[in-house]
């Protein structure tokens, strides 16, 4: 008789167990729909979710998944000084509203944004202690090492990020940039400005033809290019260079192979300036101007030459080793 | 009254001030050509009479072949020893000019029994030109100023930095011989102009259209000769004589540039050449409505006109756009491309960003390549400028444009030079005319005529009247002016000393360019790529000749019809020197080709045998340079293997897996798998 009740009592028990598990195995695929549910229902607000600890708990990092998610760590707060953090938000809405809008856009991966003042603890736990972080979060397995985007060497823009999460999710979108209007403002402002000009002063358009405002537009579109401003352009190298051992600021790069911004506006100026020599050179033989003033004009173009060209000849011995030359300066 | 110097009163026999002006300009330009040649000899000297880098290489072979089988066996060449398994049709996809040039001199010589191996021919033809492109120069320079300052930019072109790291003995390339030509086509560009002459419009068709059959960069000038004809017409300095020199030589450049095969139908199929055919129909637009104008009253024409604006524009936008929508109208091609939207090929094409020479320009390689020149060509703007007449405009515009060319380029440093060249020579001989005078004996030397005496309409009479001559022999041989008088007092009062301060500093700012030049054609232009020295502690040089060995036992070891694999910087040298058939080679026609080797040198090795299987590669030739720190050497390259074969197989390539976790790309253990793995790698260390 014991044996039957022990009977029972286990049939009673398997019996319970398995409700007990099927009740668990239902609440775990409505766990699951919820989630993907609230997440659609925040990602249609808001192309990239925002997380705190919570929601980042449980949405991205326990384990009922069948998404992926895409994950920037960043500090968006003024107070952080963070002003990468903004130029790396902008590429990843971009990217973000791409995937939203476009084809391939699925309820398998969302895109959410940690701040650092929000979840510190997400960004202990993942061991973080830099800004912005790209990471991406596999429906199931472990995160491998390619799962957290290089930022050192790939940069935060948004066809690079766009390519890594190709690779890590085998989600292809093509980039859409909101079309940038400032240039054709500024252009058409530009326009209209010049022509608004030539109209008040239609009377008198000798400016037009006055010579020294050619040769100086001239001269200066001449300058930009022999002082590497298109090289500036397609390169975007930092303005200056600030030695992190000792805080010591370089406005001269170390080699011939790469210049900074400042650099190459100094060197502007020493061209400018030797040329604006020459020019006195020139004009010191004008017969109408006082002699006294003339001769003062020969030294001083003299004088702005030698010295210029000593010190353009000194900066570039600086640069490129092992070169013999220089004129009066070291 | 004669203002002879001591030098005339020393020769005796001549009393004509414009046989001495002439001697002089002889002299120096015979100079000009001697040094020119003569320092551009340091490879020679130093290592052999031999053909450098790669491209000329491929030159060579070509004109070997033209001279070896004659000229129409080389129209019709198909190179089946490149580009395995598809080949080359050369004849049709090359800038013959070159080849024709150096088989045509080895022809002369050879009739005339001087026998010369065309290699020697082909080694010394950019030497030789550079001469003759200082001569051209000097004549530019002379129609733009005066012969003082052509003698200055003839002196300067002939040793600046940035002429010579192209045109060195050895490198035989098509920019040896197309500076030459490019300059004198624009010479004659501006006698034409001037005379309004069809004879001088038909010489610069001629000159124009050798440029066409010798380099790819005539797209400058069609460019650049239209742009001047239609600032001119905005500056309302239109004439007849503009009108025929430009009809003229725009129908007969556009005939002959497509006679040459490689250009065929582009003059008049792609948008690089529609500025030129643009402002031709304005020219005639502009003429009738000139004819229209003189025959009807004002209220008629001021209707006619903005009818025809109206009709011109319309049909002319409609036209364009319907065309190449047709698709009788390529669009710009790549290269060009990259010059206006700079971001462009960095982000497209990675087998043009990944050619040094179109890298953009730092202010430091603008110095190297030109030194003092680069700060003072700027005044030479402002001097024309200030006195313009209608070729001072061309000058302006070819500086102006070419300084935009040579920042986004770096081998197009090559299209600025010349004109630095010539607006230095201006700024030089324009301030040291009013440094150098010796007013000792109170004589008042008013010279080049270009002063004060002319302004815009004054050019005509200018350019018949005699030339006066001041260079740094400092003798001023023109009679002063009448009513000169009045100009000596006040000039006298500049003062012996400031004057010689002046002409001290620019002599030693002089000297200081020709030890520059010297110095960097010695240290920097003058390897041969192909043969590499080095020194050691003691001093004596170690000549390193592996890549010649290497050829060489290719040539000797493998059989004749043997395919080699290599990246594609060295197909031309393997199939100059080694003779073998090479997959891809130096001319980047075919990307998806290349991104295929590219490919196979990137996989494992199970995997890169199928691809080399399915090309038949015999041999695989790679370039190690760790044993002896040869920087060039081919891992050194490989990241750009990998980036090609990622553009075009982005499934099977990704360049993220070449580096290690950190970002960095190491060689060494700590190397990515997929690295280590590679083909590239496994054999540079294959022990």
């Amino acid at each position: 008789k014991k044996d039957r009740i022990m009977v029972k009592y286990i049939l009673v028990v398997t019996f319970l167990l398995a409700i007990f598990s099927l009740c668990s195995c239902k609440t775990k695929q409505d766990l699951l729909d919820e989630k993907v549910k609230q997440l659609t229902e925040w990602s249609n607000r808001r192309t990239v979710i925002q997380m705190n600890s919570n929601k980042y708990s449980t949405y991205v990092k326990s384990k009922p998944r069948n998404y992926s998610m895409i994950v920037m760590f960043t500090a968006l707060d003024p107070k952080r000084g963070c002003s990468v953090c903004r130029e790396a938000n902008d590429e990843f809405t971009i990217l973000a509203n791409s995937y939203r809008f476009s084809p391939a856009y699925t309820s398998s991966l969302f895109f959410a944004v940690v701040d650092f003042d929000e979840g510190s603890e997400v960004f202990q736990s993942l061991g973080l202690n830099s800004a912005p972080a790209f990471m991406h979060f596999p429906p199931k397995g472990k995160r491998k090492g390619a799962d957290t985007y290089d930022i050192q060497r790939l940069g935060f823009h948004a066809d690079n990020l766009a390519k890594w999460m190709a690779e890590r999710t085998e989600v292809v979108v093509r980039i859409f940039r909101p079309p940038n209007y400032t240039g054709t403002v500024v252009l058409v402002l530009l326009f209209s400005l010049a022509g608004g000009l030539l109209y008040v002063r239609r009377n008198s358009l000798e400016f037009f033809y006055n010579k020294t405002f050619w040769s100086i537009l001239s001269i200066f579109i001449v300058l930009a290019m022999t002082s590497g401003q298109m090289w500036n352009h397609i390169r975007g190298p930092p303005y200056y260079h600030r030695n992190p051992q000792n805080g010591a600021i370089h406005y001269i790069h170390g080699s011939s192979q790469g210049q900074l911004v400042a650099e190459t506006h100094i060197i502007m100026l020493i061209h400018a300036a030797i040329v604006g020599g020459f020019i006195l050179l020139n004009e010191a033989h004008q017969p109408k101007v006082d002699i006294s003033k003339r001769r003062i004009m020969a030294i001083g173009g003299l004088v702005l030459v030698a010295f210029f060209l000593s010190l353009l000849m000194s900066i570039f011995r600086q640069k490129y080793q092992g070169y013999p030359y220089s004129f009066l300066l070291r | 009254k004669m203002a002879t110097g001591g030098l005339v009163g020393g020769l005796e026999g001549i009393r004509n001030p414009g046989a001495l002006t002439s001697l002089i300009i002889v002299v120096v330009l015979a100079l000009c050509c001697l040094i020119a040649f003569a320092s551009r000899l340091f490879a020679v000297i130093r290592f052999e009479s031999i053909i450098h880098e790669f491209d000329p290489w491929f030159n060579y072979r070509a004109t070997h072949r033209l001279s070896t089988f004659g000229y129409y066996d080389f129209l019709n060449w198909f190179d089946e020893r490149a580009w395995y398994p598809l080949g080359r049709i050369v004849g049709g996809t090359i800038y013959p000019g070159l080849m024709v040039t150096a088989g045509l001199l080895h022809w002369i010589l050879n009739s005339l029994h001087i026998t010369v191996h065309i290699r020697d021919v082909c080694v010394f033809l950019a030497p030789l030109f550079s001469g003759l492109t200082s001569i051209a120069t000097f004549f530019l320079t002379k129609e733009l100023w005066s012969s003082g300052a052509g003698l200055f930019a003839a002196c300067f072109i002939a040793i600046v930095p940035g002429y010579i790291s192209r045109s060195v003995a050895g490198s035989y390339d098509n920019e040896g011989v197309a500076i030459f030509a490019l300059q004198f086509t624009y010479f004659l560009w501006i006698k034409a102009l001037k005379k309004g002459s069809v004879f001088w419009a038909v010489c610069c068709a001629l000159s124009y259209f050798y440029m066409v059959s010798a380099w790819g960069g005539y797209v400058f000038i069609i460019n650049l000769i239209p742009l001047h004809v239609f600032v001119l017409l905005l500056m309302q300095r239109f004439s007849s004589r503009v009108y025929v020199a430009y009809t003229t030589f725009f129908i007969l450049g556009l005939l002959l540039s497509m006679q040459i095969p490689f250009v065929g139908f582009q003059p008049i199929r792609t948008s690089e050449h529609m500025a030129s055919a643009g402002v031709f129909l304005l020219l005639q637009v502009y003429c009738f409505l000139d004819y229209v104008r003189s025959r009807t009253t004002k209220q008629q024409f001021r209707s006619l006109f903005f009818l025809a604006i109206l009709i011109m524009c319309v049909v002319l936008v409609v036209g364009v756009v319907a065309l190449t929508y047709a698709g009788y109208i390529a669009p710009w091609s790549g290269r060009f491309y990259s010059l206006w939207d700079t971001g462009y090929a960095k982000i497209h094409i990675p087998i043009i960003a990944s050619v040094s020479e179109h890298q953009p320009t730092t202010w430091s390689s603008f110095f190297f390549d030109l030194h003092v020149l680069s700060c003072t060509f700027p005044v030479g703007i402002w001097l024309c400028i200030h006195k313009i007449n209608d070729e001072r405009v061309f000058v302006v515009l070819y500086a102006v444009f070419a300084a935009y060319f040579a920042g986004v380029m770096v081998r197009l440093m090559l299209t600025l030079t010349p004109v630095v060249c010539m607006l230095a020579g201006i700024t030089f001989s324009a301030t040291l005319s009013y440094f150098i005078k010796n007013n000792d004996n109170g004589e008042y030397a008013m010279v080049g005529d270009d002063d004060d005496s002319e302004g815009d309409e004054a050019q005509n009479a200018e350019s018949q009247s005699p030339r006066s001559l001041y260079d740094k022999a400092g003798k001023s041989n023109r009679a002063p002016p009448t009513g000169g008088k009045k100009n000596k007092q006040e000039f006298v009062g500049l003062g012996a000393n400031v004057k010689g301060l002046v002409m001290m500093s620019f002599l030693l700012m002089l000297m200081l360019f020709v030890v520059h030049c010297t110095w960097v054609t010695s240290n920097a232009y003058s390897s041969p790529s192909v043969v590499l020295a080095s020194y050691n502690n003691d001093g004596s040089r170690v000549i390193l000749d592996d890549f010649r060995e290497a050829y060489h036992w290719l040539r000797q070891n493998t059989h004749d019809r043997a395919r080699v694999m290599s990246w594609w910087d060295y197909g031309y040298q393997i199939a100059g020197m080694a003779n073998r058939t090479t997959l891809v080679d130096n001319n980047t026609w075919n990307n998806s080709h290349i991104a295929l080797v590219g490919k196979a040198m990137a996989s494992t090795e199970d995997k890169s045998i199928e691809i080399m299987r399915m090309l038949d590669v015999d041999y695989v030739l790679i370039i190690f340079g760790g044993m002896i720190g040869y920087s060039g050497d081919d891992i050194n390259k490989f990241l750009w293997m990998v980036r090609i074969a990622e553009g075009e197989h982005p499934g099977d390539i990704k360049e993220s897996k070449y580096f290690t976790q950190n970002g960095e790309f190491r060689v060494d253990q700590g190397g990515s798998p997929s690295l280590l793995n590679c083909l590239m790698y496994k054999m540079s260390y294959y022990r």
